[in-house]
């Protein structure tokens, strides 16, 4: 069976990209998935940082497209999660450097030999947007609660829909507090108006700034809220769609859970 | 006062607009009385085929036309602007018949842009006359119109109605909270949008926007016949 071809992008920049690729990577592969992560940011790599590989690229998703190494040698293999790999993106080149055809041609062959291709997109709408889209199944919207990252991902929405991709949304960095304060958007706010299916909520956590520095993914560390926020993403992004969802709360740092589904199921509120 | 004859007059509006004009006058004078009529048609101009009648003018005027043509054309965005030939000038001119008010609407073609969906941030949908999005305008979207704009859903993002200048258009949402609506020239910003979800609608009062609840202000239930729009 061939695997799928995931995209994870937003829009604005900052938002959390890299980390969901790297979490929700390393959480498929926890679950006995084959996953390679790739970076499309080229020019600005960083997934390699966050995952602690950056001392042994010796390849780049540039020189896989252009045939310069094959595909195993461009892959890094993870140093702690088995059939985890990543692609990095090359430092020196910039964005134009590759074309669409390029990336459906490698994308066709990552299809064959891994079960999640994740690739990890960077800001914006221009050239390098385009080419991390050109070849995917599924397209993840990552967003933040704020009224900037809202309106580029509506419009990242648009452009996955002219491409008939159906995206779905992942809202990042929610803090509970303020929501509940009122001075932050909630989750409802956010749904309705980009209305997509929403795939998960993770709230800001700063075991996250920990891992992106060590290198160690949030999904490996134990009472990380973001790091199991990311965990039940990869669950539902490998076919447990009846997960409940759970919304970041603050009471006693735990997480309530909620039977219910929420989202896009509202009716008559 | 004295009934001169004016160099520029508007004889109808139907299919086309037909426009008289003096051909003796000087190409100032005639851009001057076509800006005077044009201006008060407002968005009826918007692609529209002129027709140039000379009346009884002997001589070649093409070069006139041509001036003319491509004035309106730039300034009003009109389709087509051609000269009345000849032999339907002889014909003698059937009187209009007397509109019949009760079935006026009847004869109108209709002119509405519906669509259905969610406009979003980046996205602009331009009709030519009137606007109905069935669904969402989000903040960031754009939807413009020569005449009305309806929007049955919430309309968060811009909307600009009555392009080029036609101030009887309105903006009417069900759940009303735009950034930003344009109503011909007319801009307003700024509107609240804690406020609860209300059938509201934007028209323009003098040089303002004003914005009001549909169903209280209910504006059109006070027109004794039914009317094309
Ligand atoms: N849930 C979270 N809690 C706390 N910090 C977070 C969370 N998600 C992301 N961050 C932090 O936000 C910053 C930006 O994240 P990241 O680099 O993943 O964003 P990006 O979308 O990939 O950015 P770019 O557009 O520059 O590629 C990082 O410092 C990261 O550690
Ligand atoms: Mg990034």
């Amino acid at each position: 069976m061939e695997g799928k071809v995931i995209v994870i992008t937003s829009g604005k920049g900052g938002v959390g990209k890299t980390t969901a690729t790297a979490s929700i990577g390393a959480a498929l592969a926890l679950e006995e998935n084959r996953v390679v992560v790739v970076d499309m940011d080229i020019g600005l790599r960083n997934l390699d940082v966050v995952m602690g590989l950056e001392n042994r690229i010796v390849f780049t998703v540039v020189d896989a497209v252009n045939g310069v190494c094959d595909i195993k040698q461009a892959a890094i293999k993870d140093r702690r999660i088995k059939d985890l790999y990543l692609i990095p993106a090359s430092q020196s080149d910039n964005k134009d450097v590759l074309e669409a055809e390029g990336m459906i041609k490698l994308c066709g062959e990552l299809r064959k030999q891994f079960d999640y291709v994740i690739i990890d997109c960077p800001a914006g709408i221009e050239k390098g947007f385009q080419n991390a889209v050109a070849a995917v199944d599924e397209a993840i919207v990552l967003c933040t609660p704020e009224v900037s990252a809202v309106r580029d991902a509506d419009r990242i929405i648009g452009l996955l829909y002219a491409r008939s991709i159906t995206p779905k949304l992942i809202i990042n960095r929610i803090i509970p507090q303020m929501v509940e304060r009122g001075d932050m958007l909630s989750h409802d706010d956010v749904v309705e108006v980009l209305s997509i299916e929403l795939l998960g909520l993770v709230p800001l956590d700063e075991n996250v700034v920990v891992s992106t520095n060590t290198g160690i993914p949030a999904v490996l560390q134990k009472n990380s809220p973001a790091g199991e926020a990311f965990q039940r993403i990869a669950k539902r992004i490998n076919g447990d769609v009846d997960l409940p969802f759970e919304i970041p709360r603050t009471n006693r740092g735990l997480w309530k859970k909620l039977a219910q589904k929420i989202g896009m199921r509202r009716r008559g509120a | 006062m004295k009934d001169e004859k004016r160099p520029v007059r508007l004889k109808g509006v139907g299919d086309s607009l037909w426009v008289s004009i003096d051909p003796t006058q000087s190409i100032e004078t005639l851009k001057q009385e076509l800006i005077t009529v044009f201006q008060r048609l407002g968005h009826l101009t918007i692609q529209a085929k002129v027709v140039l009648d000379l009346e009884d003018a002997d001589g070649n005027y093409d070069s006139l036309i041509l001036d003319i043509r491509t004035f309106l054309k730039e300034t009003y965005n009109v389709a087509s602007v051609l000269e009345n030939d000849k032999k339907a000038k002889t014909e003698k001119k059937a009187p209009p018949p007397l509109p019949d008010w009760d079935k006026k609407w009847k004869s109108k073609k209709s002119d509405v842009l519906f669509i259905a969906g969610r406009i979003r941030s980046g996205q602009r949908i331009n009709a030519r006359r009137h606007l109905v999005v069935l669904g969402d305008v989000n903040p960031g979207g754009e939807a413009m119109a020569g005449g009305d704009i309806i929007v049955l859903g919430s309309l968060k993002g811009k909307a600009v109605a009555g392009q080029p200048n036609n101030h009887d258009a309105i903006i009417l949402a069900l759940d009303f909270k735009p950034t930003q609506v344009q109503i011909g020239m007319n801009v307003a910003v700024g509107i609240d949008t804690d406020a609860p979800q209300t059938a509201e609608f934007a028209r323009v009062e003098g040089d303002n926007i004003i914005v009001e609840e549909y169903m209280q202000a209910n504006p059109f239930a006070k027109l004794h016949w039914p009317q094309a729009r």
